[in-house]
């Protein structure tokens, strides 16, 4: 039997995603960011979001299957987010996908967003197998998983306050950087020095959490009283360190989780992994201790229909059961709940 | 011509299958959330019910709104998918008209009302005509003095249809030319009525066209003091 054909669609936040993947191959993974949109709000407004993702939802699946060169009945499933994410926007994938399969007559899957991170890698590295520890961080996460097999993980440490694409967003905004954030402090960055201004690395006590607000508060603090007296640094300098404080803490946790559990592999997704400095450090990092790093290019961290499709392959390939005609969106969705 | 309608504007959702103006199946529910979970197992049903297969359909029609905007898109959602992997048209219908339609039994002139939830209503007026009605002004949204102001302006005998309980009683009172009456939400039945009214004179639509007619800008709720350009 060849491959299967499926099609993955990913409306959890402000990308609309359809791709076209066979086996783990992707044929076409098409994406309609909204990120222009939200630009001038300085973060993601979800009525609005969700009004982008209905515009965008029909067009290009038509553009996901053309440029596959397939036709709607050779598809042999249907994989949606289901959730978690914001639910006006999740309703608009999950519906059109759902409807699609039942007219198609396939098999649909309502997929968690999560897993669908925790499966990108897979369409890049082939040899990328559980168990392995994986960090997810991007604006609405901020997570470290322990992949024990497909299908069977443990959450061992989150952020307990704002995501770290969303601290980034706030000081960017903060440090009028533009939006999204993390480009604009990653860009910024790139003739600072990292050492420039010691911000605070918080929750040393808890090995596999998050916390990113104390961080918020001591470059606002900082950069008030810097600019009253006068001495206020290059900005390249205050967002290298800015940069630095938040990568130096997704790395530490991450091989925090990494030495207590033994894994020999690591690997990384959500937007916040598009990062360049987080990529060399999460590399660095890897080597030094002598295990394996997968960390899929920029468009495959970010949110996209590929890896939504990638765990519906995982599904089909399984035999698991489709999901029944009246399942619904799940925006707390949770991973391993 | 055989039709598949969905609506899901209001808190009632309805699909309905038809053929030549003709009701072959219907699945009604009224409840404010979970049109998605609603809406595939009601198409099913009713195709089940018709013994047809999803590509004996020959067109989709959809409620496009106004309405809360979460159950439009759903409805728009599940529609579009249809019509795209069966390759049909997709004519989209105002929830305004689909109300005014099923009212018209008389003289009256009709005014159609959908609540818009936060004091406000979508309102249209309509002229009856012999086994229809048109459209005989603009669709607005308007709060409660409003409304009563269009309604006394009035000089014919007027019939208020659609959710006009969302409303606050006292805006009818010393209205004499007005009655109030059913039905209080749009129905799939008669979007499969319209369709056959509407393949007589072949003016549907391109699906491209089929857009979600929200008539309110979103709320955005913007912390502009939290933008800081000048510090250098
Ligand atoms: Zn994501």
């Amino acid at each position: 039997m060849s491959d299967p054909l499926i099609l993955g669609i990913e409306t959890s936040c402000d990308e609309t995603g359809v791709a076209v993947i066979e086996g783990l191959e992707v044929r076409s993974s098409v994406l309609a960011s909204q990120t222009d949109i939200h630009a001038r709000f300085g973060g993601v407004v979800p009525e609005v979001a969700a009004r982008a993702h209905v515009e965008a939802i029909r067009p290009l699946m038509h553009q996901a299957m053309s440029q596959a060169g397939v036709y709607s009945d050779q598809i042999d499933a249907v994989a949606a987010t289901r959730g978690p994410g914001l639910v006006g926007a999740l309703m608009v994938g999950f519906a059109f996908g759902k409807s699609l399969a039942w007219s198609l007559g396939k098999p649909f899957f309502g997929i968690d967003h999560m897993e669908g991170h925790l499966f990108a890698p897979r369409l890049e590295f082939e040899d990328y197998q559980p168990p392995a520890i994986v960090l997810l961080a991007s604006g609405g996460h901020c997570q470290i998983v322990h992949v024990k097999d497909w299908g069977d993980y443990e959450t061992l440490g989150a952020t307990i306050d704002d995501a770290a694409g969303e601290a980034f967003d706030k000081l960017a905004r903060f440090m009028g950087l533009g939006y999204p954030g993390g480009p604009a402090i990653d860009a910024e960055s790139e003739d600072g020095d990292p050492d420039a201004v010691a911000f605070p690395r918080a929750l040393a006590d808890r090995p596999y959490d998050f916390s990113f607000s104390g961080l918020k508060t001591a470059v606002v603090t900082y950069l008030e009283k810097a600019r009253d007296a006068g001495k206020l640094p290059p900005r390249a300098d205050v967002a290298a360190s800015i940069q630095e404080a938040i990568v130096d803490v997704l790395v530490d946790k991450t091989f925090n989780a990494v030495d207590s559990t033994g894994a020999q592999v690591v690997a990384g997704g959500g937007g916040v992994l598009a990062n360049r400095r987080l990529r060399e450090r999460l590399s660095e990092e890897a080597d030094r201790r002598g295990v394996s790093l997968y960390v899929p290019s920029p468009s495959l961290c970010t949110d996209n229909g590929a890896m939504v499709a990638a765990v519906g392959v995982e599904r089909l390939s399984t035999g698991a059961t489709p999901d029944a005609l009246d399942t619904d969106v799940d925006p707390a969705m949770r991973l391993g709940a | 011509m055989k039709v598949l309608a969905i609506e899901t504007a209001t808190p009632a959702s309805s699909v309905a299958l038809g053929e030549n103006g003709a009701l072959t199946a219907l699945n009604v529910r009224v409840d404010r959330r979970g049109h998605v979970g609603f809406l595939i197992p009601a198409i099913d049903f009713c195709f089940e019910r018709t013994g047809w297969d999803p590509s004996d359909i020959d067109i989709v029609m959809v409620d496009y709104g106004p309405g809360p905007y979460t159950g439009i898109r759903a409805g728009m959602a599940t529609a579009q998918a249809f019509a795209a992997a069966l390759g049909v048209p997709l004519v989209g219908v105002s929830s305004l008209t689909v109300q005014a339609v099923r009212a018209a039994t008389g003289h009256r002139r009709i005014w159609s009302v959908v609540d818009m939830r936060r004091g406000q209503v979508a309102v249209a007026p309509y002229r009856p005509l012999p086994g229809g009605v048109a459209p005989d002004g603009d669709a607005e949204v308007v709060g409660p003095d409003e409304f009563r102001a269009r309604l006394d302006a009035e000089a014919v005998d007027s019939l208020v249809v659609g959710d006009w309980q969302a409303l606050p009683e006292s805006i009818w009172s010393g209205l004499h030319r007005v009655r109030m009456g059913r039905p209080r939400y749009p129905s799939a039945d008669v979007i499969c009525e319209i369709a056959a009214i509407q393949s007589g004179r072949e003016d549907f639509g391109q699906p491209s066209e089929v857009r979600p007619q929200y008539m309110r800008e979103p709320d955005v709720d913007i912390k502009w003091e939290t933008f800081r350009t000048e510090t250098w």
